[in-house]
């Protein structure tokens, strides 16, 4: 199931931080989120030469911790999409499709003209459209 | 004996005139609200210089529709607006709009876009909520009719 989605900015500033559980503690979140910051920028800085891997949109899981597991996607404009989950066995295929219906959403928000960019996105429908993937999301990995 | 052309579809229109690539277009729309908003703060005055924006499209833009469509004159006010919704609208923008809303004397009546280009992704903030974001597209109906009109 997920627990909460994030986007990131590029000077890490938190532009969408959404939370799907009521169970767990907001702040934990933010501070597992804000971790797993450290890992991205660890992973960006050092590309593995791991031949032809040109896909550096995609990061895969950064790093599992007590019950959750965080995944990052990388956009061309160093915006971050983080991704907790606290489903044991999640596909990657799943969560590559996630996060590429959340780059979708993610761009129909961002051009809205009276979205700033860098500041924190206050559109209703992308937060609907977010929860509508995370519910497919669940439906799929669990079925 | 002088051919006769008569008044040619919206469908066939558009599909002939050179196009642009509606994501340029709605963000060019986008960008140029935004820098009125900026410009002049205030939502009744970004109203009227869309509307104004608008006229001054209008007053040009009927000659090229009445030279490309080649409509016979209309008859009546619901003519007008149907000609306007229907071969217009299909002309320029690529959509159809329909009439609805007729009051009782005919005189007014709302046209209804369905799918307009012109607001693909945008959210009006809470800030602007008297503004009329579409306002330059009655701006150039105006302007359109008052270059036709009789009197």
């Amino acid at each position: 199931m997920i627990v909460c989605v994030a986007v990131v900015g590029h000077q890490n500033n938190p532009l969408y931080i959404q939370s799907f559980t009521e169970a767990d503690d907001a702040l934990k979140l933010h501070h597992v989120v804000h971790c797993s910051l450290d890992v991205v920028d660890e992973r960006v800085n050092n590309p593995k030469k791991s031949g032809p891997m040109l896909n550096e949109t995609y990061l895969g899981l950064l790093y599992p911790t007590e019950n959750y597991k965080v995944y990052g996607y990388l956009t061309n404009t160093k915006v971050k999409f983080i991704l907790v989950t606290t489903d044991l066995d999640v596909k990657d295929a799943d969560v590559r499709n996630f996060f590429r219906r959340f780059h979708a959403a993610y761009v129909d928000a961002v051009s809205n003209p009276f979205h700033v960019p860098g500041k924190k996105i206050t559109s209703r429908t992308f937060a609907e459209r977010v929860s509508t993937i995370v519910k497919a999301f669940g439906l799929s990995s669990a079925g | 004996m002088s051919r006769v052309v008569g008044p040619r579809s919206g469908d066939a229109i558009f599909a002939s005139v050179e196009r642009v690539n509606a994501e340029l277009f709605t963000l060019t729309y986008g960008a140029i609200v935004r820098q009125l908003l900026t410009d002049l703060e205030e939502v009744d005055e970004v109203n009227k210089q869309l509307d104004q924006m608008g006229y001054n499209i209008g007053i040009r833009l009927i000659d090229e529709f009445l030279a490309k469509s080649n409509v016979t004159r209309c008859v009546d006010f619901r003519e007008t607006a149907e000609v306007i919704a229907k071969v217009g609208f299909k002309m320029f923008l690529g959509v159809t709009a329909s009439v609805t809303n007729w009051d009782a004397d005919g005189t007014c009546c709302s046209i209804v876009l369905e799918d307009n280009p012109l607001v693909d992704f945008v959210e009006l903030p809470d800030t602007c909520q008297g503004l009329y974001y579409c306002n330059i597209l009655s701006g150039v109906i105006r302007g359109a009719l008052e270059m036709v009109s009789p009197l």
